[in-house]
C-alpha cells in the first residue's frame, strides 16, 4: 500500500524518529568511548584503541564479578522460572477468582517501586542473617523475578487446549506426568521467554545488589557502579557494550520465539 | 476389518452402571437423576441436543466431572471417586486432542509410556495398534501434517492401544466432512465388534445414533427421555420431543371420535381420521399422533387408504434419491412427505393438486412434550 507523503505525515515520522533517536543516542555513545585511546571516559581523540577491552579481560575484578553475576543470574532465573512455571500452571488449572487473584498478586514485584523492595528486603535479610551472602541475591532476583515468568507462562497456557490435559490423564498419567509430557513441552516457548527475561533482570539489577551486599558479593552491575563513583575507568564502557551485545542479543532470541510461537498458533488455528 | 471375525477381547469388556447421578453447577442441574445400565460389550450411544446433558455424563464416566450425587459403578465396583488416570478407559476427544509436539508413534506410546513401558517393548502393540486404523504408514508424522480423518484414527489408535475397559467418545466424527463422517461409521462399528469392548458415545447426530448404536439413550435437560434399540425408538417415539429429534414427523393433534378393538378414530378440524393404537384412549381425549415423512403416500389421485387428504404443493426439494414436498392441507395444515425421486407419481411442480394417505399403523400415538 502506497500512501502520499503529506505535511502531517512527515512531522508524525519525523516526531517518532526523534523519540526513538532520543532513546537510543545515548546507549550508541558507549561504543567509541569504549574505543578511546585515553585514560578516562572520552570519545578517541588521536586513535582507536582495543587497550580497555584487555583490560576487561585481564583484571581478575572484573572477570570475578562477571562470574559472580553469571553464577547469580543462572541460578534465580532457574528458580523464578519453576516457580512462576508452576504458580501459573496452578492458576491456570484451578482457574478460579481466587486463582485469578494469585496471579494478579504475583505481579506485586512489578508494581511496587525496587528501592521500596529493597529496603524491605535488606531489613528481612538482616533477620535471616543472609544479607551479603549469594542465597540472600538469588532470593531477591528470583522474587523480582518470578511476575515476567508468570505473565509469559500464563499468556502461553492461554492458548493451550485443556482438553490435551485431560486426554494425557485419560490416558493413564499423573498430574506430575502430565505438567512433565504433555504441558510444558506445550508452552515451552513461553516458559523460555520467562527464562530470558529472569536472567536480564537479574544480569542487570543493581538497586537490591546496593543494599543487600557489601564485600562478599560482588556483581558486575555494582563494580560498573563502584567504577564511575571511584574514577572514570573507561573499561566500564567497553562492559557496557559487551553488556548491551549480550543483552540485546538475549532480547532477539525472545522475539524470535515469540514470533515462532504465533505463527504457530496461527496455523493451527488455520486448521480447525 | 470384516463382519466375520470373532471378538477378540469379548471376556475382558465391562459394564457400567450409574445409579441416580446428578451434576449441579450452582442450582442448575446439567444432569438430573440418572440412572443407567450399559452391558458388556454394548454400543451405547448418548443422544441429545445441545445442553441436554449428553457430555457431561461422559465427563462424568472418564472422572472429569465430579457428579454432586449418585454413584457410577464398573461392573460391581464404585469408581466414582477414582481419578481419571486410574480409571483405564480409552477416551476419543471432540476435536481428538492429540498431542501436537509428538509424532503419530510417540502419541500412540504416550498411554503405555506412563504405564512405566519402554518404547522397544511397546513396539509390537503401537504397530498392532497403527495397523488397526490403517496408519502404518504415518507412523512419523506429526499430528499437524495430517488432515482430520488421519487425526481420527490415530485419536482411536491411541485411545485403543492400552486395552482400555472401556471406550468413550465425544463427538469424534463432528469435525469431518459428511462423506468421511459415512466411511469412518462403518469403521467404528466393525472395530466395536471386533474389539468386543463396551462403546459409550456421544453425539448430536441422530443419524450416527441410529447407525452404529445397539442401544439409544435420547437425553434432554440433564434427563433421560428415552432408550431403547434404534429401530425401537424411530418406530415408538413415546413424546413429540423424541419423535421430532429422531428422525423428522408431522404431528397431528385431535380428539378421539370413536373406537373399536385395535384402532380409533380421531378428529382433525372436522377430518375423521383412523389410528392403530395398543394403549387405551377414551372417547373425547386429546391425542397427538405423530406421521413420519416417509410413510406418507404422495399420490396423484386419492389413495385407497383409511387416511387421506387433498392438498396443494406449497414447497418441495430434490435430494437426488427423494423428493420432500410441503403440502397444505385444507384441515390438516401443512405436512411434509418424502418419496424416492425414481417413483414419483405426482409432477413436483409448486401449487399442483396432490393426495396424501397413510394406514392406521404407519403413524404413532405420542405423548405431549
Amino acid at each position: 500500500m502506497e500512501r502520499r507523503l503529506t505535511f502531517g505525515r512527515c512531522m508524525m515520522l519525523g516526531l517518532a524518529w526523534t523519540v526513538l533517536g532520543f532513546m537510543v543516542l545515548p546507549m550508541l555513545i558507549i561504543f567509541p568511548v569504549s574505543l578511546t585511546d585515553q585514560y578516562y571516559l572520552s570519545l578517541p581523540k588521536e586513535s582507536l584503541s582495543l587497550e580497555h577491552y584487555k583490560a576487561y579481560f585481564t583484571d581478575e575484578q572484573w572477570i570475578d564479578a562477571t562470574v559472580q553475576s553469571v553464577i547469580i543470574a543462572v541460578a534465580s532465573t532457574v528458580a523464578s522460572v519453576v516457580l512462576g512455571t508452576l504458580c501459573a500452571i496452578g492458576c491456570w488449572r484451578i482457574s478460579t477468582s481466587r486463582a485469578s487473584a494469585v496471579r494478579t498478586f504475583m505481579l506485586l514485584p512489578i508494581i511496587v517501586p525496587t528501592i521500596v523492595q529493597a529496603l524491605a528486603l535488606y531489613r528481612f535479610w538482616i533477620d535471616l542473617r543472609i544479607v551479603d551472602t549469594y542465597i540472600g541475591v538469588i532470593l531477591a532476583h528470583t522474587l523480582v523475578s518470578i511476575p515476567y515468568v508468570v505473565i509469559t507462562v500464563s499468556a502461553a497456557l492461554a492458548g493451550f487446549d485443556v482438553r490435551l490435559e485431560q486426554a494425557a490423564r485419560n490416558l493413564g498419567a499423573s498430574m506430575a506426568q502430565t505438567i512433565r509430557h504433555v504441558i510444558v513441552p506445550s508452552i515451552m516457548p513461553g516458559v523460555l521467554s520467562g527464562a530470558i527475561f529472569a536472567f536480564t533482570i537479574s544480569f542487570d539489577e543493581i538497586v537490591m545488589v546496593l543494599f543487600i551486599t557489601s564485600r562478599n558479593v560482588y556483581t558486575l552491575p555494582k563494580r560498573i557502579w563502584d567504577g564511575i563513583e571511584d574514577h572514570l575507568d573507561p573499561t566500564i564502557a567497553s562492559v557496557a557494550t559487551m553488556l548491551i551485545v549480550v543483552t540485546l542479543a538475549l532480547l532477539l532470541a525472545e522475539l524470535w520465539l515469540r514470533q515462532r510461537r504465533s505463527i504457530a498458533r496461527g496455523r493451527a488455528s488455520g486448521e480447525a | 476389518m470384516t463382519g466375520s471375525e470373532q471378538p477378540v477381547r469379548s471376556g475382558l469388556s465391562h459394564a457400567l452402571s450409574l445409579h441416580s447421578v446428578t451434576k449441579l453447577y450452582g442450582s442448575l442441574a446439567a444432569v438430573d437423576d440418572v440412572s443407567l445400565s450399559i452391558p458388556r460389550g454394548s454400543f451405547l450411544t448418548l443422544l441429545g441436543p445441545s445442553g441436554s446433558g449428553k457430555t457431561t455424563i461422559l465427563m462424568a464416566i472418564a472422572g472429569f466431572v465430579q457428579p454432586t450425587r449418585g454413584e457410577i459403578r464398573l461392573d460391581d465396583r464404585v469408581i466414582t471417586n477414582v481419578p481419571p488416570d486410574k480409571r483405564n478407559f480409552g477416551m476419543v476427544f471432540q476435536g481428538y486432542a492429540l498431542f501436537p509436539h509428538m509424532t503419530v508413534e510417540d502419541n500412540i506410546w504416550f498411554p503405555l509410556k506412563v504405564r512405566g513401558i519402554s518404547k522397544a517393548r511397546a513396539s509390537t502393540a503401537i504397530g498392532e495398534a497403527l495397523e488397526l486404523v490403517q496408519m502404518g504408514a504415518l507412523a512419523r508424522r506429526l499430528p499437524s501434517q495430517l488432515s482430520g480423518g488421519q487425526q481420527q484414527r490415530v485419536a482411536l489408535a491411541r485411545a485403543l492401544v492400552f486395552e482400555p475397559d472401556l471406550m468413550l467418545l465425544d463427538e469424534p466424527l463432528s469435525a469431518l466432512d459428511k462423506k468421511l463422517r459415512a466411511d469412518l461409521q462403518w469403521e467404528l462399528k466393525a472395530l466395536h465388534r471386533k474389539l468386543g469392548t463396551t462403546f459409550i458415545y456421544v453425539t448430536h447426530d441422530q443419524e450416527e445414533a441410529l447407525s452404529m448404536s445397539d442401544e439409544i439413550v435420547i437425553l434432554r435437560d440433564g434427563r433421560i427421555e428415552q432408550q431403547g434399540e434404534p429401530g425401537a425408538l424411530y418406530e415408538k417415539p413415546a413424546t413429540r420431543f423424541v419423535a421430532d429429534f429422531l428422525g423428522k414427523s408431522n404431528f397431528l393433534a385431535g380428539k378421539v371420535a370413536g373406537r373399536d378393538a385395535e384402532t380409533f378414530t380421531y378428529s382433525v378440524e372436522g377430518t375423521e381420521l383412523r389410528q392403530c393404537s395398543t394403549a387405551p384412549v377414551a372417547l373425547g381425549e386429546n391425542v397427538l399422533v405423530a406421521l413420519r415423512p416417509e410413510k406418507i403416500v404422495v399420490a396423484r389421485s386419492r389413495p385407497d387408504l383409511p387416511n387421506a387428504t387433498v392438498g396443494r404443493i406449497a414447497e418441495f426439494n430434490y435430494y437426488g434419491a427423494n423428493y420432500h414436498f410441503k403440502v397444505a392441507t385444507p384441515h390438516l395444515g401443512d405436512l411434509i412427505a418424502t418419496t424416492p425421486a425414481w417413483n414419483c407419481d405426482v409432477e413436483p411442480a409448486l401449487d399442483s393438486e396432490v393426495w396424501l394417505g397413510w394406514s392406521p399403523e404407519a403413524a404413532v400415538v405420542v405423548e405431549d412434550r
